[in-house]
């Protein structure tokens, strides 16, 4: 808003008292400002509503294919089609590479976006 | 109390006289005036149609406790408001409190157990804690309370120092006794118990009893707010600080009052926050004042001054808890909710404002 030119035509009685003793504001000014600030909460709610939640990727190491899933936080994964792969098993989901973390599919909540990896074990 | 069904016919039979422009402007008015509980509303129902886990009692269990949660700090930081002030330390405040508590209540076979000669958790020592914390958020609260009440310096100033000095020591707190910053968890089962065990269970989620702890609070806010001269008189230094001298109001010490029951009611909030969170990290407790300065706000404690109700700041408080419950289910992210936070809290603030302007 521009303050400056409208201080001389503005009275010398302040508008506010309190905390907004030297706000200098019409009642259009704040409407638009209402408006604007419930256009930007929607906005952001209808974008964030097209998200459609985290992306849990399956990275099966050489595996078939596994689709990715999206949930929503505090979720459980979809059990996952097991992957299969020529001359091992397949021992479940891990968070890490390494497959040192299992992830319990059955217990374990989604928080973050991320990637299981598939465990597998040589068949001897 | 006005009879809000009288109000309601009165403001009908208004309208009536009315001629088209000013029925078009009274609506554009009303939906203005409360273009937040609309919004509200909207999310609400949409979030019910869409979630049908929303529409359990286990939701309402689950808003009831974070209400309970958040309503002690609004409480607080409304006195402050009402004096045309602020309180911007709350929430370290009740990370200091949250933190002490924490270690007065840690078990005592708990390896981490930051000072093993602290007694083990009884009854009577749970009361002691309480009472200690307590005291801790009034003395702070105190201190902020005379700078402003002395000096008249702005409680901005006051209180952005005293929140960084009390986050000073609090990571002083964690460095304690080769604690080194380490979150302070462990709590015993009886302080468990005390603060955060069920009273009973709506929709098989349990409603714990601190729930009944905010419900007193909030009825001896109440009684303090309108039934105590100290009451009055806040409200009297609210509206007009030179008036309420000339009148007799002793506005040294209400102020100093104000800001001593505010960090009470902060050493409350941080005696459950730790239960509440189950462990106490030396971030706990931030930003928390910006939630219950957005309630207060949205509930009708004006910055104005002078102005609020109790009744007001429990709508506040439960219209943003709801709000952010159905966002979360709807899936929005906590990035966006600071954004939308900030947004609501300016959108009441000119909501304010313009009630104002149009009443003048």
């Amino acid at each position: 808003m521009d303050e400056q030119s409208k201080a001389p035509e503005q009275e010398q009685t302040p508008k506010f008292r309190g905390l907004y003793r030297h706000v200098n504001i019409s009642v259009k000014a704040l409407d638009r400002i209402i408006i604007a600030c419930i256009a930007v909460i929607v906005l952001i709610v209808v974008l964030e509503m097209r998200n459609p939640g985290f992306t849990i990727v399956f990275d099966s190491k050489g595996g078939t294919d596994v689709p990715a899933q999206n949930q929503m936080y505090g979720q459980l994964l979809e059990q996952p089609e097991p992957p299969t792969r020529e001359g091992y098993v397949f021992d479940g989901w891990y968070e890490d590479p390494a497959c040192d973390i299992l992830w319990d599919v059955e217990e374990d909540i989604i928080e973050t976006d991320m990637t299981l990896y598939a465990g597998w074990q040589k068949i001897e | 109390m006005t009879n809000p069904v009288a109000n309601l016919q009165r403001t009908a039979a208004e309208y009536k006289k009315m001629d088209q422009k000013d029925q078009k402007r009274f609506w554009s008015d009303m939906i203005l005036n409360n273009a937040l509980y609309i919004l509200m509303a909207i999310f609400v129902i949409y979030t019910a149609i869409k979630e049908p886990s929303f529409r359990t009692l286990g939701s309402l269990a689950n808003l009831l406790t974070q209400v309970a949660a958040y309503l002690p700090l609004a409480l607080g930081i409304a006195g402050c408001i009402v004096l045309t002030g602020t309180d911007l330390s709350a929430g370290r405040v009740v990370g200091l409190t949250a933190a002490v508590a924490g270690v007065f209540m840690q078990k005592s076979d708990f390896a981490n157990k930051m000072f093993t000669s602290i007694p083990e958790v009884s009854g009577g020592w749970i009361a002691a804690t309480l009472l200690i914390v307590v005291l801790i958020g009034a003395a702070i609260g105190l201190v902020n309370g005379f700078f402003v009440a002395k000096f008249s310096l702005h409680p901005f100033i006051v209180t952005l120092s005293t929140q960084l000095i009390t986050y000073g020591i609090i990571l002083w707190f964690f460095a304690l006794n080769g604690n080194n910053g380490q979150p302070i968890s462990g709590l015993s089962r009886e302080y468990k118990d005390f603060v955060g065990g069920a009273m009973f269970r709506l929709g098989g989620v349990a409603v714990p009893r601190y729930v009944l702890y905010a419900a007193l609070l909030t009825a001896l806010m109440w009684f303090i707010w309108n039934k105590t001269t100290f009451g009055k008189n806040m409200f009297a230094v609210g509206s007009n600080a030179e008036a309420a001298k000339v009148s007799g109001v002793n506005v040294f010490m209400t102020t100093m009052l104000v800001h001593t029951l505010a960090g009470a009611m902060y050493g409350y909030a941080g005696f459950i926050e730790g239960v509440r969170a189950g462990s106490v990290a030396a971030s706990t407790g931030l930003n928390a004042e910006c939630d219950a300065i957005a309630a207060c706000v949205i509930g009708g404690v004006s910055f104005v001054g002078g102005t609020g109700k109790i009744s007001g700041i429990i709508l506040g408080v439960f219209v943003l808890r709801i709000i952010f419950v159905a966002l979360t289910m709807l899936g929005v992210d906590s990035s966006s909710l600071y954004i939308i936070k900030g947004a609501i809290i300016l959108c009441a603030c000119a909501l304010d404002m313009r009630k104002y302007l149009v009443k003048k």
